[in-house]
């Protein structure tokens, strides 16, 4: 199983603790530019072909290593990646010349309707398959590796063979691609699917995991929704903390979407999820 | 057993049905019953496209009220879904569809206030205006020639209204006091639409001047455009197009 990319491996992307740069905080983070390691942003925000959202990417870019992370490419869908989506986002990546690049193991498009939701793969041999074809499209048009990252699931499938972990170790094999594992999406889809997330964490492949995520969650019903608007749940950063014992310390990213709250309560985060980091490369060392 | 493709078609079929379609056959949970935790991913591709909308047409929704836009948007989701992985780019026939969408009847000028929120947001992303080519306008006079054409720089719109929409939307700004002396009814309406630095600017033009725009848009010449009778004066439209060329609105076309 191939560990390094075939295109060669990142480094502008610090083993410290990131966060989600949303519109919400651009003009803050430009007057304090605060004490975090790197930022990531959506993609698609700035597929733009200017204005003020490049305007400020532009501007921050100078200050922070930026990783793009990309909500709509739906790499699962069977007809694979749409052809424009592809060019803007090599456009962009041209531009901003990101340290990671990642999206999402799932499909959100379906005969030219696109639903904007990361929606859940069957564990087939043919999902399998499509996601492995567009996977490798999508590294080849931008002539670099991307990072594909594991949902949260709702729902499964009653005719899935392959479970997730095994999936994701197939795509990395067959492709050559990263791995960005969302610890949150692990807990919320090990409640609502009924596995266990420690078993999932023991079973992916680890050298292929270049960036974690963290984010809130919140409880609908009997479900756990995966819903970006909440700090980090103490079970999350538990999870995080354990995941450690399998994997090196790896650039970690805080993740916030709806309700966004003032910058510094996204620096704390960061701030707690860099001490544990902190604590690995100690131990590592 | 069920391809991708047919899953696929059919989850998405049951997301744009009723509330009471019934999802896939092949979907489980653990927890719930799957149709509840086929809901969730239904409340959320609507409430993204929503809240896609409610950034791209704010006055819209300010003016009709946050319910009445959600039930729009959910008529106007089921009907036309996205048809781009950037969700930053739907929602152009929103206009369209709030013309025939019972409710929205009674207030005619709605369209257009949508149609020129649209232009807004068009302006907002387009490309950064280039200096103008002094050297290429230059080479152009002087050559004589007849059949120069300009276009509208991409961060350029135009708009025709029968309604003062420009004024309801700086009236529906965040902060902006409503005025009292305002009417719906004070005449109709040709706006230029452009970004200004990394704003927006909206500008009322001489219905003159924007049939000249229009005409040079569309694709005639400088000298065609300029004879039309819509156009202003000779002598008014050199003073127009050396004002927009300089003005970056104006582009000598490829």
């Amino acid at each position: 199983m191939p560990t390094v990319s075939r295109f060669g491996s990142p480094s502008a992307i610090p083993r410290r603790t990131g966060i989600g740069l949303r519109t919400q905080h651009f003009r803050s983070v430009l007057g304090s530019l605060p004490d975090v390691g790197w930022l990531e942003v959506h993609s698609e925000n700035f597929f733009g072909a200017g204005g003020q959202p490049l305007y400020y990417l532009e501007r921050i870019r100078n200050h922070y290593p930026i990783s793009l992370h990309g909500v709509g490419l739906s790499l699962g869908a069977v007809g694979g990646p749409d052809a424009e989506h592809l060019r803007r986002l090599k456009v962009l990546a041209d531009r901003i010349e990101p340290g990671l690049i990642s999206e999402h193991l799932a499909w959100s498009a379906v005969g030219g309707r696109h639903l904007n939701e990361l929606l859940p793969l069957p564990g087939t041999e043919e999902a399998l398959a499509v996601v492995c074809r567009a996977v490798a499209k999508t590294q080849e048009f931008l002539g670099r590796q991307i990072l594909v990252e594991n949902i949260s699931s709702y729902l499964g499938y009653d005719h899935t063979t392959i479970p997730e972990p095994e999936f994701i170790r197939e795509v990395v094999a067959r492709t050559g691609c990263g791995l960005l594992l969302d610890i949150n999406n692990v807990f919320v889809s090990a409640h609502n699917l009924g596995f266990d997330p420690r078993t999932y964490l023991a079973a992916i492949p680890h050298a292929a995991v270049q960036e974690i995520h963290l984010a809130g969650h919140s409880r609908m019903g009997n479900l756990l929704v995966d819903t970006h608007g909440t700090r980090v749940a103490d079970a999350v950063w538990n999870l995080y903390a354990g995941a450690f014992a399998h994997l090196p310390p790896t650039p970690t990213l805080i993740e916030w979407d709806n309700d966004i709250p003032p910058l510094a309560v996204l620096v704390e985060e960061a701030e707690r999820a860099d001490s544990i980091l902190e604590r690995c490369l100690d131990q590592s060392a | 057993m069920i391809s991708l493709l047919e899953l696929q078609q059919a989850f998405a079929d049951a997301v744009f049905g009723k509330e009471e379609s019934p999802c896939p056959a092949q979907c489980v949970c653990r927890q719930e019953l799957p149709e509840t935790a086929f809901g969730i991913y239904r409340s959320s591709v609507l409430g993204n496209y929503r809240k896609a909308l409610g950034a791209v047409y704010p006055v819209v929704e300010r003016l009709v009220g946050e319910r009445f836009f959600a039930h729009a948007a959910d008529a106007f989701a089921r009907r036309t879904p996205s048809c781009h992985g950037d969700l930053n780019r739907y929602g152009e026939e929103f206009a369209d569809f709030l013309a025939g969408f019972p409710g929205a009847q009674c207030l005619a000028y709605l369209p257009d206030v949508a149609r020129l929120e649209w232009a807004v947001d068009a302006v907002f992303n387009a490309a950064d205006p280039s200096p103008p080519n002094l050297a290429l306008l230059t080479s152009l006079a002087e050559s004589g020639e007849e059949g120069v054409t300009f276009l509208l720089g991409d961060h350029c719109r135009l708009l025709r209204s029968p309604w003062p929409v420009d004024r309801l939307w700086a009236l529906n700004q965040p902060g902006v006091a409503w005025d009292e002396g305002f009417s719906i009814d004070s005449g109709p309406v040709a706006l230029l639409v452009r970004r200004e630095g990394y704003d927006c600017a909206i500008e009322p033009l001489q219905e003159s001047e924007f049939a000249l725009l229009a005409a040079l848009n569309d694709g005639l010449s400088v000298a065609a455009a300029c004879a039309r009778p819509e156009s202003p004066a000779p002598e008014r439209c050199g003073e127009i197009l050396a004002l927009r060329l300089a003005q970056g609105v104006l582009r000598v076309a490829p």
